[in-house]
């Protein structure tokens, strides 16, 4: 019979062959999967990351035969809490991990010409296989997206698709994690939205970067982005746009620097 | 065409060719079917034949009327607050509070009725009350009452902290331009630990000017020379 596995964050690449192996299905528990109100989950505290309640939400409702669940450098010290927690919740194995996977995969899809939800979507889809993203052509980038996946997607929406994507995303789709080189990387050429969820330990990273981002907007929101985000994101793309030269094209991906070697 | 600023309190329009002056409108009293031609605000999508989003509104009709090319321009509405920041004439920072920030113009009003306070002649205390939002803050007013403050002084502390609150959210800088409805209240602008210049309640409907006159594909901006409010700085 087919197991379900619930993963938090990257498992380490052994860990995803090996459920592959087994035939099991993955369930990325940091992306809604149930139709329910946030306000059901009341274990964590309500000043708390978005994705890790939903993390909850999803373990404490779904049908799972074990998690995995990514602590340490590749996902965050809030992870190992969480686990904590779900461990004293749960009969089935709660397994906590550490990735230090240092093999760099590439990452095609963050700077093609996608559009960044397609772009994001199979990203995170990617998580749950060991082989490298499909080759994309480099776009020439005019905006960037800075950040980890956010739990309301649709804030992805307001980004041109020639929008290449760093930051952990970038991480995730070269299978590297904990790279915190990789992660801080960041193209000065581009107009940047540095994201974090609020409440999440990266907000501070991702606002360091945007103070020193010669075009940098740092946003943060909790559970879905308000109408004040997304205007913000909104004015800042195109007030960028107005004053900033497009980058020029070269034969690789479009500006210089945004070549960050892969792993 | 009319253009509108459609505030949470009060709507500012203007007939381009025909009036002179912007006009000022309660929101409650328009009419449900009234609609604009362009817009911002918070119901510029719902009223507005064509919209442009509050911030970039701002950011334009800064680029029109300030001269500096470093600067921030802080705006202080009824529900929220938002600011810019230029250097060299180009936006390169930016905010938008609607939690912490709400209420904030709506609070102040509401208080000057309630408790019958005339903003223009309250002094400015030395001293606030340190509050987050024109919501969270209330309860200090009604504790300072009970302990033997006047109202008006309990009022003044709590317009104190709601200006210090702003003045960090807008970075501390050394002088702001501040625009919106706050600007005519002299109690606010006195709290500013910083030069205050105040630009008044249009500087949104300059915007929409300013999308025009890009859209049209004119270059941008009156010289210094021409900025529309000429006013001294507020210095505290």
């Amino acid at each position: 019979m087919e197991k379900i596995i619930g993963i938090v964050g990257i498992p380490p690449l052994e860990i995803i062959r090996q459920i592959n192996e087994e035939q099991g299905r993955i369930i990325d528990l940091d992306e809604p999967q149930l139709p329910l109100p946030m306000n059901r989950e009341d274990h964590l505290p309500q000043v708390y990351c978005a994705i890790l309640r939903t993390v909850m939400l999803n373990a404490m409702n779904m049908p799972l035969d074990r998690i995995y669940i990514d602590i340490g450098q590749g996902k965050c010290d809030c992870a190992l809490h969480v686990a904590t927690v779900l461990q004293h919740l749960l009969t089935i194995p709660v397994i906590t991990t550490r990735n230090q996977d240092s093999k760099g995969f590439g990452f095609p899809i963050c700077r093609s010409n996608l559009p960044l939800t397609e772009k994001l979507q199979a990203i995170t889809q990617g998580v749950q296989s060991c082989e490298p993203s499909p080759d994309y052509p480099p776009s020439v980038p005019t905006a960037g997206f800075w950040g980890v996946p956010p739990r309301d997607f649709s804030l992805l929406s307001l980004f041109p698709n020639s929008t290449h994507v760093y930051g952990w995303t970038r991480c995730m789709e070269n299978k590297t994690p904990a790279d915190i080189n990789l992660e801080s990387y960041c193209n000065p050429a581009v107009p940047t939205v540095f994201f974090a969820q609020s409440f999440c330990a990266k907000t501070a990273l991702a606002k360091h970067l945007a103070e020193h981002h010669p075009k940098g907007l740092y946003v943060d929101c909790d559970v879905n982005a308000g109408s004040s985000i997304r205007a913000k994101i909104e004015a800042f793309l195109e007030l960028s746009q107005n004053t900033s030269p497009a980058p020029a094209a070269s034969t690789d991906n479009g500006s210089p620097g945004d070549d960050h070697a892969a792993g | 065409m009319l253009l509108a600023d459609f505030g949470t309190s009060y709507t500012k329009l203007f007939t381009m060719a025909e009036d002179s002056e912007p006009r000022i409108v309660p929101t409650r009293e328009l009419d449900p079917a009234f609609m604009a031609d362009l817009a911002t605000g918070h119901n510029a999508k719902r009223r507005g034949r064509e919209s442009v989003n509050e911030l970039i509104a701002l950011a334009k009709g800064g680029q029109r009327l300030i001269a500096e090319p470093d600067t921030v321009l802080l705006d202080c509405g009824s529900r929220d607050i938002k600011f810019i920041r230029y250097q060299g004439f180009e936006v390169v920072d930016m905010g938008w509070n609607a939690e912490c920030g709400a209420s904030m113009g709506f609070t102040i009003e509401l208080l000057e009725s309630y408790y019958n306070v005339d903003y223009t002649t309250v002094a400015v205390p030395k001293t606030g009350f340190s509050v987050t939002c024109g919501v969270l803050g209330m309860s200090n007013i009604f504790d300072a009452v009970v302990t033997g403050s006047t109202e008006t002084e309990a009022v003044a502390k709590f317009v104190r902290g709601i200006a210090r609150n702003a003045f960090r959210f807008a970075g501390s800088p050394d002088r702001l331009y501040l625009s919106g409805g706050l600007c005519d209240n002299p109690l606010f602008l006195g709290c500013f630990p910083c030069k205050v210049i105040p630009l008044g309640r249009f500087v949104l409907l300059e915007g929409l000017k300013e999308h025009l006159r890009s859209k049209r594909g004119l270059t941008r901006a009156l010289p210094a020379t021409q900025l529309l409010y000429e006013v001294e700085p507020f210095l505290m």
